[in-house]
């Protein structure tokens, strides 16, 4: 009985944080996601109106063109910094200077410990069209300067450059934290079966890859889904809408237009699709990893 | 009897009172000034919402003088453009009052106004203890005092920092390609100017015009392409939307037309890349706010120096019509009474006709008549001649002022950059606007009456 209630006491405290930053203001959005909530607009009130602000959600082709676009930045950018961060951490793994393999950890933290913004402003410097690394590149193979920047499919590629060039190193760490929980006698059993590095890869590493795999990758999309600073900063969604991700559309309904009921609903919409997303790699990975 | 003389004791007592007062408030008007004034304000802390543009720095040039005579101390938070009206609105709608001078852009009076978040003027300028007599509202150019300041015919803001849309260019590029004087017409800056200053392998030419998506889009772009065209946004009495007009769509076509003679990528050009773009000689013309005159002059930030002239925007068939655009300071409702008053005090002082000389020696813009007919100031800024042309003849509705303009601006800006990147037609575009647009003011309750069309 006693001991129910220490056990209790002792969560206590995590459960209250968590409820505080975490359940009441999911309660909350999902309260303003059902009413009339423009915080500009005070004269119009604050009813609950239903589903209202869903089903103008629904019907808004401009949210799903953004989420059209998540999804298509999603796919750009989650499978070649997995394949770029494995190669890093296959390399690193694999070679016998611990030195070199320490220097190499601490430039992998740099990208990821820079401010998403500062990573903004890097991009917008190092795209621009006059002055910026990338042109300066153009340039040294005799190609004209291009407009970064201003040009729909380019502003995209660039944007997503820069969100590679942050994250390839959380995959490239994590796979290569997985790569030393590999048993050294299990790998060495098996170069006595066979020397061809695929199948070594393929079925003594790859099964270790996959927890941590599972877990970046259900970060790093609810990362993109929520990806805001660095796109905000480098192209504010522009030009047009070519950079204009779901968050960036959700924050402009919710702070210009101060909208806040359908940035809500957008927000929480948002939020399903992230869920859905989690369960679907777990289902995929998780499925293979036990089997 | 008992009564009478009790009468007669209060009707005496009154008018010794009143005439006392009367005194009282006498002797305040002869002798009147803001040390006086501001003595029971002083040592109250005030913050004021600051823009990274030459006007802010040029009132912390005067700050310490005004802190000096009233003990005011004016605290500052430099916010970006793009994220004032979210800082505010935050703030208003919290009540928290962390800002006391509050900023307000033409296009963001008839919100901040209608939801009582500025406090009325009146309450100060009445108030013969806080109004300086010689405050003389009318020594303001009308078209700023009433754009900026004023909403439903009350005064809610002195305007402070004060832009008009000007053609700057470079004269020695144009000289060079044998032209004396600028572009009278925009028509005459596309077909006789621009092919002759442009060389795209040179990385050269003839116009920018800023349009990155916000704002800069919206007005610095959209509107000041449909206004000297005979177009607008809206018809000014019906409120119904009117792209779709001749005038309107030949105004939006001449931008798309105009393209060509602007560098690639000029959907991402905003203001700081348009001047910059003049300062280090890639183009030969834009138009920019008078505001932007002090980095075009700065010897550190331009390559082009004496070669830096100004004039009126072109005009369009239907005359110039340029931008117009500015800030007034009022005083956000939300904020005790002591630090109301002491903000009312700075703003009255900086915008003072006592304080419009030094204000644009500083490298600001006054917003008063006076300093302008001074003969020393035209000379040493050229660009305010022109400037003054234009508010002359200004269009104070270049943006409609209503609390709907600035969801109607994020569709403008949309769309907007949508059609210069040729992913929809001009056409198309503006019929998607239009659409938005009227479904916007539909909802506002402008067509059915509920809410009377003021712009």
């Amino acid at each position: 009985m006693w001991k129910t209630r220490d056990r209790n006491l002792f969560l206590a405290p995590a459960v209250l944080v968590l409820a505080l930053v975490g359940v009441a203001p999911l309660l909350f959005a999902v309260n303003v996601s059902l009413r009339q909530f423009n915080i500009a607009k005070p004269s119009l009130g604050f009813e609950w109106n239903g589903f209202a602000n869903y089903v103008s959600v629904f019907q808004d082709g401009y949210f799903w063109g953004a989420l059209g676009l998540t999804v298509q930045f999603l796919l750009m950018t989650i499978p070649l910094q997995f394949a770029l961060g494995l190669g890093i951490a296959l390399l690193l793994h694999h070679q016998d200077w611990p030195l070199l393999r320490a220097l190499a950890r601490v430039a992998l933290v740099i990208p990821l410990a820079t401010t998403p913004a500062v990573v903004g402003l890097i991009g917008r410097l190092g795209f621009d069209s006059d002055f910026g690394l990338a042109n300066w590149v153009v340039t040294l193979f005799g190609g004209a300067k291009i407009a970064w920047l201003g040009d729909p499919n380019l502003a995209l590629f660039a944007v997503a450059f820069m969100e590679t060039w942050q994250w390839t190193p959380f995959f490239a760490l994590v796979m290569l934290a997985s790569l030393s929980a590999v048993p050294q006698d299990a790998f060495e059993a098996a170069t006595l079966e066979t020397d061809r590095r695929w199948l070594l890869f393929r079925y003594v590493e790859w099964p270790y890859l996959l927890p941590g795999l599972t877990a970046v990758l259900i970060l790093r999309t609810a990362d993109v889904m929520k990806l805001f600073d660095s796109v905000y900063v480098m192209t504010r969604g522009g030009p047009g809408s070519a950079t204009e991700l779901v968050s960036l559309y959700t924050q402009r309904i919710g702070f210009r237009v101060f909208d806040q009921g359908i940035a809500a609903a957008m927000a929480l919409l948002s939020l399903i699709v992230t869920i859905l997303l989690a369960r679907a790699y777990i289902r995929i990975f998780y499925r293979e990893a036990t089997a | 009897m008992k009564n009478a003389v009790k009468i007669g004791v209060a009707v005496g007592v009154a008018a010794i009172t009143g005439a006392a007062l009367l005194g009282a408030q006498g002797t305040a008007q002869a002798t009147w000034s803001v040390t006086e004034a501001a003595k029971p304000y002083a040592g109250t802390t005030i913050k004021a919402v600051y823009l990274d543009r030459p006007g802010y720095k040029a009132a912390d040039k005067l700050l310490p003088e005004f802190e000096k005579l009233t003990g005011i101390k004016v605290t500052s938070e430099v916010i970006p453009y793009e994220n004032t009206r979210e800082k505010m609105v935050l703030d208003f709608t919290s009540k928290s009052a962390t800002y006391d001078v509050a900023l307000t852009d033409v296009v963001w009076i008839g919100e901040y106004a209608a939801n009582g978040w500025l406090a009325p003027l009146e309450k100060f300028t009445k108030d013969p203890k806080l109004a300086d007599p010689a405050l003389n509202l009318s020594g303001f150019f009308p078209i700023l005092l009433d754009s900026f300041g004023t909403w439903d015919k009350k005064l809610y803001g002195l305007p402070f920092d004060n832009y008009a849309g000007l053609l700057f260019y470079n004269r020695c590029m144009l000289e060079k390609a044998g032209f004396k004087a600028p572009p009278k017409t925009w028509d005459e800056l596309m077909t006789k100017y621009a092919p002759k200053l442009t060389n795209a392998k040179a990385g050269q030419y003839a116009y920018a015009l800023q349009s990155r998506r916000g704002e800069t889009q919206s007005a610095d772009s959209f509107m000041r392409m449909l206004w000297p065209f005979g177009g607008s946004l809206i018809d000014a009495k019906t409120f119904e939307p009117n792209l779709l007009s001749v005038a309107s769509q030949k105004g939006l076509q001449f931008r798309q037309d105009l393209m060509k003679y602007m560098p690639p990528g000029i959907v991402d050009y905003d203001h700081n890349e348009a001047v910059n773009a003049l300062n280090q000689g890639k183009v030969a013309m834009i138009t920019e706010w008078s505001a932007f005159n002090g980095t075009l002059n700065d010897p550190k930030a331009s390559k082009i120096g004496k070669c830096l002239a100004v004039a009126t925007e072109p005009a369009g068939p239907a005359g110039i019509k340029g931008a117009l655009g500015g800030f007034s300071y009022g005083i956000n409702a939300s904020s005790d009474e002591k630090k109301q008053a002491a903000a009312y005090l700075f703003i009255q002082w900086i915008t003072s006709e006592a304080k419009a000389k030094d204000y644009v020696r500083a490298g600001g813009v006054s917003a008063r008549k006076s300093a302008y007919n001074d003969p020393a100031i035209q000379r040493a800024y050229p660009f305010t001649v022109p400037m003054v042309k234009a508010w002359n003849q200004g269009n104070p509705v270049f943006r409609p002022r209503f609390p709907e303009w600035p969801a109607i601006s994020e569709i403008v800006a949309q769309i907007g950059t949508e059609m210069m990147l040729g992913k929809v037609s001009v056409k198309d575009g503006a019929t998607q606007i239009n659409t938005k647009v009227k479904e916007i003011l539909t909802k506002a309750g402008y067509y059915s009456g509920a809410k009377p069309k003021l712009q």
